[in-house]
């Protein structure tokens, strides 16, 4: 369901050929494939005979209006279970009470604080996000587990409620070391921080190599062994390299490093990764957008699908993030176009053409 | 409550190891699934339940916070039972303990997938097999069976000996080269793990459409999450940008990539203070030149519309850093957002521990001590229903804690069969003396 001119993502970049434009947006696309779109202005006399007629015909409904704006416009939950028993998902940003509640997020701020942004970094400079819009995408994944579980509570005992779900919990939950790093707080009074440097301990951290770099976990029990093996010199297979004193020395690290580092220089990402392969080494490669793009390994594997738009052509789009063989992914149709099932949805839930008519006529739908 | 489980009735046969899998189950556990951790005293599984099975406070203190941050910083006899890095992933779970490389070890397991509705594992590709536990042997012991796998680099294709733990998986799913600072390579970056936590989730959906599938059905099946793969979904703009128009994106360090300006963290009074700041809109922009008392900088130029922000950004940031400066990031925080700008404190571990807000809505349960660690707030699940309990219902699962459990009430075992088992060191509430050491 979206707002009258449609949903914010649709002005977000990229877009298709770099052209700004109301589908062609590539993050409303990855997020609406398989979608339909009703255009409702909520704002309307005439609205709640619509949510009502939509509510009826659904089995979830997601709402991610902020707590006040939800009620105000008529999707609060009292008003929902009142239409049917559903489960309905609030997506909100600080959850339903306490004091932050009406506050505004964004990706950065949600990271900087639910999200372990105080330990990304070094320590002589700035705090760091995530690329991208990566703590909104989170969110979004765990509202997924939120909605299914509500779901079989729904077809298992009959039952509907609300489920409550906070961005900023989610990032405060996040096992990309948050909750643990709290706990160790609590645990211990030690507060997790930037390090003072990147890619502390023998063969740790981010190589570069000749095309690129790599991203190295050697120097633990049996995974030094491996990384020995992959890059075969007989300075790296001498005994003293297995001492714990040598392992936390800087001094040894850049001793292994004068071996490490050339021989990564003179190899590219897939010349290192097929022999970290080969020895099991806990070695990959730092892929950009146009090597997961590229990689025939995860081309042929179905990684990217086709989509086929009537309005825009052929594109490709990331496919299936999971596979099920029996209920498989599948790509049954782009991204809606803006209102473009609003008339059928409306009629598949009960309404008279001549109701529908009147609705698009005094702007209610579009 | 506990009626209203969303998963009541199903079990969880769970060989998964570090955060991906242990966190996919673990949402599965949340929302009641009875799972059961497959222990073996005789294998430390890296990265599973501590940093390694025997640790000094010294060693402890060496490792990062939180690995290391174990209670009082003594990880004492049992690190498996208190590691701040991982015990948070097993609550709502049970644990018991065989050693499934013998054979009547296996035996066991098998009898345990017999009564289980889904097996979830992310164990180096092939160890499954290698103990006689291929998807068909475990078909065979229970035809209708949800097996879920989670490699790193995928069960076919040239990728599959590929080995990595998140950082790794986060590398070739294209998340690494994204972060950092602007002006730095790569290779200065730290470790995160973003991967683990959104294949983690993933997993967790995945198997909940199969479970409804199988509920409706009777039907099982065959589940492959490649923590790769899933990690590229969490920056698609970066992988659609280079499909769709060939663009490489890099790190920006903490600039938008929607084209919002500013974007940034910028400094407060006092040390290692920060507050995030974005200008979503015109009109945010307009809000923040207006809590910062309309400077003539600000109200220059074309600063009115992104486009013209974007023109000016570096002096835009260098402004906001000098005005910060000398400002309470908590202050600003409360500050800014009622003057309607979206901005917040970056906040420490020990800043959400403390933060007043997640303390009235609910985010932490208190949990008793144990004989490994104190009395201690755990995180609630961030998803509160109203009728289904999906909080905390049981405290973190101690190494080997359900041995009785599962040997006598799930799987029948008389006495004689649990003595029989205990000798031949299958039963154990704490690791195999070759795994701990002198």
């Amino acid at each position: 369901v979206e707002r009258p001119g449609g949903d914010v993502a649709r002005g977000l970049a990229p877009f298709l050929g770099g052209t700004p434009g109301i589908d062609r947006s590539g993050t409303y696309q990855f997020l609406n494939t398989n979608k339909e779109s009703v255009v409702l202005d909520l704002k309307r006399a005439g609205a709640e005979g619509v949510v009502e007629a939509l509510v009826r015909i659904s089995d979830l409904v997601v709402t991610a209006s902020p707590p006040a704006v939800a009620e105000r416009l008529g999707l609060g939950y009292e008003r929902l279970s009142a239409i049917k028993e559903i489960p309905v998902l609030e997506i909100t940003n600080f959850g339903r009470s306490g004091p932050y509640r009406d506050y505004a997020l964004s990706d950065t701020v949600l990271f900087a604080m639910g999200g372990e942004m105080w330990s990304h970094g070094t320590l002589d400079r700035e705090p760091l996000k995530l690329g991208g819009t990566a703590a909104l995408l989170q969110c979004g994944a765990m509202g997924a587990v939120a909605a299914l579980g509500a779901v079989h509570a729904y077809e298992l005992h009959g039952i509907g409620q609300r489920v409550d779900l906070s961005l900023f919990d989610v990032q405060i939950n996040s096992v990309d070391r948050r909750s643990s790093a709290i706990l160790a707080y609590r645990f211990s009074g030690r507060v997790n921080g930037r390090p003072p440097a990147a890619g502390a301990g023998l063969g740790g951290g981010i190589y570069p190599c000749a095309d690129g770099y790599l991203e190295v976990t050697a120097s633990a029990g049996p995974y030094w062994a491996r990384f020995v093996e992959m890059i075969d010199d007989p300075v790296l297979r001498e005994p003293r390299w297995l001492s714990p004193a040598t392992l936390a020395d800087p001094a040894a690290k850049e001793d292994a490093d004068a071996v490490i580092y050339p021989w990564m220089l003179s190899r590219t990402r897939a010349e290192v990764w097929a022999a970290a392969r080969r020895a099991h080494a806990i070695v990959a490669p730092l892929y950009t957008g146009e090597d997961v793009f590229n990689d025939p390994v995860f081309r042929g594997r179905g990684t990217w699908t086709e989509v086929e738009h009537a309005v825009l052509g052929a594109f490709p789009m990331l496919g299936r993030p999971y596979q099920l063989d029996r209920t498989p992914w599948r790509l049954r149709g782009p991204a809606p176009m803006l209102g473009e099932h609003t008339r059928n949805t409306l009629s598949g839930a009960g309404l008279d053409e001549a109701v529908i008519d009147r609705l698009f006529a005094t702007g209610v739908v579009a | 409550m506990n009626e209203y489980l969303p998963l009541q009735g199903v079990r969880i046969c769970d060989f998964s190891i570090v955060w991906a899998g242990q966190s996919a189950t673990m949402y599965l556990a949340d929302m009641g699934a009875e799972c059961i951790k497959v222990e073996n005293a005789f294998i430390f599984n890296p990265m599973t339940r501590a940093a390694a099975p025997r640790l000094t406070p010294q060693v402890s203190r060496v490792l990062p916070a939180w690995v290391g941050g174990h209670p009082d910083s003594d990880p004492g006899p049992r690190p498996w039972n208190n590691s701040p890095a991982f015990i948070h992933v097993l609550r709502n779970k049970k644990s018991f303990t065989v050693d499934s490389r013998r054979p009547e070890g296996l035996a066991i397991v098998k009898q345990l997938l017999a009564v289980s509705d889904i097996t979830v594992e992310n164990l180096p590709l092939g160890t499954l097999d290698k103990l006689g536990l291929s998807d068909e042997a475990i078909r065979s012991a229970r035809p209708d069976i949800i097996i879920m796998h989670m490699p790193a680099f995928g069960r076919t294709g040239e990728y599959t000996e590929g080995r990595g733990y998140g950082a790794h998986m986060d590398a070739v799913g294209g998340s690494t080269i994204l972060r950092g600072y602007a002006d730095s390579s790569p290779f200065t970056n730290v470790p995160v793990y973003a991967g683990d936590f959104f294949a983690g989730m993933h997993g967790a959906v995945a198997a909940l459409a199969a479970l409804r599938h199988r509920r409706r059905t009777g039907e099982g099946q065959t589940i492959e999450v490649t923590q790769a793969e899933a990690s590229a979904h969490m920056f698609p703009q970066s992988a659609i940008d280079a499909a769709w128009n060939g663009r490489i994106h890099g790190s920006i360090g903490n600039r938008s990539i929607e084209g919002f300006v500013p974007n940034g963290v910028f400094p407060c009074a006092g040390e290692n203070r920060w507050i995030a700041i974005s200008c979503r809109t015109d009109g945010e922009w307009r809000a923040l030149v207006r809590f910062l008392g309309a400077p003539a900088w600000a109200e220059t130029g074309d600063l009115a519309t992104a486009a013209g922000r974007a023109l000016q950004e570096e002096m835009i940031e260098e402004r906001l850093a000098g005005w910060m400066a000398s400002r309470e990031e908590r202050e600003l925080f409360v500050a800014l957002q009622a003057a309607g700008v979206t901005a917040g404190p970056v906040m420490s571990a020990k800043d959400a521990a403390e933060d007043p807000h997640l303390a009235a809505s609910g985010a932490w349960q208190r949990l008793p001590a144990t004989a490994d660690y104190p009395e201690t707030d755990f995180g609630n699940p961030p998803y509160r229903f109203t009728k289904s309990d999906v909080g905390i219902r049981t405290a973190p699962c101690r190494f080997g804690e359900h041995n009785d459990y599962v040997y006598r009430e799930v799987l029948g075992l008389g006495d004689e069969e649990v003595e029989r088992l205990s000798a031949a060191g299958h039963i154990a509430d704490t690791y195999a003396p070759e795994i701990l050491g002198g």
